[in-house]
């Protein structure tokens, strides 16, 4: 009886968070299934949608972007926030200013950071200007087929990176000094320190950062639909806008939905590969 | 010796390199329309400090459409932020504290259902949220950032790490669910709270996606989203664009800024131990 009563504090507590998962996550990942299997013209559910968008050069080449740019953005940001976290976890004076000044971006919301890129990046910009200084012709930058996906790489790096180093900088932090102490006195240099210490006890910091930092950039979106609309000829078409595209520019909602369904399973497999790289090493050490 | 100020001089190179755009920002904000693209090629003394600095474009900005995006966005944020940490303290409470059948099993529930990232499903959430008759409300622009499983999760761990021997001296004395919840853990919760905050303030700020969705009505317009749309309100302006940015990011800076441990340590707590 008492058991039934604390069942019933608990429900009441945990009510509002089970209203807001159910209608804010399963709900709508239910409706996309549902729509993903009822293509226009088909009666009773099937894989119609699915074999349209798989069959659409467009969602393809969309599908080859997004990748390409996931294999470079992640490894980037993360290499730099890892050298930036190594550089700012030193006693340098004024440490905690310089780490405030790369953390700053962070704040900024992507429109703003592609609002303010796009004007930098203009023929008549300030980066154009310096490279004119330095002898360099003027580049087009984010109307450029070769160097757009490089521009909307830059722009979500500026507010990106200071974030990760964040997260470096804390494991960094929890690594115990006497472990450096020791490998030192076994006559380590510092780059073996650093591969022997640093790296294995940061090793579950990276984990999380890389997939962390592979899921949100799957979700890039405003700057590429601000700036670039996915051109000039796809190369900047991230899959968020072209599912964007899809319902609210061709009015396609049942491909749409088929896309969304293709990128829930896609981040999802992510993070569970992140789970079970995560797992692996304590038992190991056990 | 001399390595620590090579060291010192690449970390405040990097800083700058950082704090750079930021700054052209906030200069090109206080110049005349005129001279935002002038001083660029060759760059000279007047490339980065505004040669006649002027507030016409701050005026104007703050007497326009603008105002009303910054009232939006802060309005929904605040409400977001609170909201949210009631929500997801609820539940990180009953996730640690009360015992109850099938606990662990809701907990996976959740935090699996969270994993699924908001803005994958905004779109369907889009159709609901339409037939609900939620679109260009303030309501169909809160409800998305006060579920957050990450919040949740934040609470949860905090909570654990509370001595039980207050709950039961507590319970001993006669006190219910809700005052050991309010008077004893909410209290001691400082850290827990503003790490939570942060995270649900920072995303309701950003958002982007679903406000260009849910309330295209320039009543409703969000000051991320009215940025983008900038040329629609004021025509293209440069220097009314850059003291926008200016203060979309004022704000949150300063915040960010005035809790940096804190959100280094909800970072760690989330990364080391997630």
């Amino acid at each position: 009886m008492m058991l039934h009563r604390t069942t019933l504090v608990a429900v009441a507590f945990l009510l509002p968070a089970l209203v807001a998962v159910a209608v804010l996550r399963l709900w709508p990942a239910a409706v996309a299934v549902s729509l993903s299997l009822d293509a226009p013209g088909v009666d009773g559910p099937s894989l119609e949608n699915y074999r349209y968008i798989f069959g659409d050069p467009l969602f393809l080449k969309s599908l080859t972007v997004t990748a390409a740019y996931s294999l470079i953005v992640n490894p980037l940001q993360i290499a730099i926030a890892l050298l930036l976290a190594l550089l700012m976890n030193a006693a340098i004076p004024l440490i905690g200013l310089w780490r405030t000044l790369i953390l700053l971006p962070v704040a900024i919301p992507q429109s703003v950071s592609a609002v303010v890129w796009g004007v930098g990046l203009r023929p008549d910009g300030p980066i154009n200007g310096v490279l004119n200084t330095f002898g360099f012709e003027t580049q087009r930058f984010l109307t450029s087929p070769d160097q757009a996906l490089a521009s909307i790489i830059l722009i979500v790096s500026w507010i990106g990176v200071g974030y990760w180093m964040t997260f470096l900088l804390a494991g960094l932090q929890e690594i115990p000094k006497a472990l450096y102490e020791a490998i030192r006195i076994d006559g380590a240099n510092r780059w073996q320190a650093f591969r022997f210490v640093t790296l294995p006890q940061l090793r579950r910091t990276l984990t999380f950062v890389l997939v962390a930092n592979t899921v949100a950039n799957f979700l890039i979106f405003a700057p590429v639909q601000i700036l670039t609309q996915g051109g000039p000829q796809g190369s900047t078409n991230l899959i968020m806008n072209e599912i964007y595209t899809r319902a609210f520019v061709s009015g396609d909602p049942s491909s749409a939905a088929a896309a969304t369904v293709v990128l829930v399973i896609l981040v999802l497999s992510v993070v569970i590969l992140q789970f079970s790289l995560m797992r692996a090493p304590e038992d190991n050490l056990a | 010796m001399s390595r620590r100020i090579l060291r010192t001089g690449v970390a405040v190179f990097c800083a700058l390199a950082f704090l750079l755009p930021l700054w052209w920002v906030t200069i090109s904000a206080i110049r005349p329309e005129a001279s935002i693209f002038a001083h660029l090629s060759p760059p000279g003394r007047w490339t980065l400090w505004p040669r006649e600095p002027t507030l016409v474009h701050v005026l104007e900005l703050w007497q326009g459409p603008f105002a009303r995006a910054i009232f939006n966005t802060v309005y929904i944020t605040a409400v977001t932020v609170v909201a949210g940490l009631v929500i997801s303290a609820m539940a990180g409470f009953a996730l640690s504290v009360i015992r109850f059948r099938g606990r662990e099993a809701v907990f996976v529930v959740m935090v699996i259902s969270f994993l699924i990232p908001f803005d994958a499903i905004a779109l369907p959430l889009f159709g609901i949220m339409r037939d609900l008759r939620l679109q260009n409300t303030y309501t169909g622009l809160i409800l998305p950032g006060i579920g957050n499983g990450l919040a949740v999760f934040l609470f949860r761990q905090f909570f654990l790490g509370i001595p039980k021997d207050l709950r039961e001296a507590a319970q001993i004395d006669g006190m219910g669910w809700f005052g050991i919840f309010w008077r004893i853990y909410l209290p001691l919760s400082r850290p827990a709270i503003i790490s939570a905050g942060l995270i649900l303030f920072v995303f309701q700020w950003q958002a982007y996606l679903w406000p260009l969705i849910i309330a295209p009505d320039p009543d409703y317009k969000v000051a991320a989203v009215a940025i983008a749309q900038f040329s629609d309100f004021y025509g293209v302006r440069y220097g009314l664009i850059f003291a926008a940015a200016f203060f979309i990011s004022l704000i949150p800076m300063v915040v960010l800024t005035a809790f940096q441990r804190y959100f280094s340590t909800s970072v760690a707590s989330s990364g080391g131990k997630g």
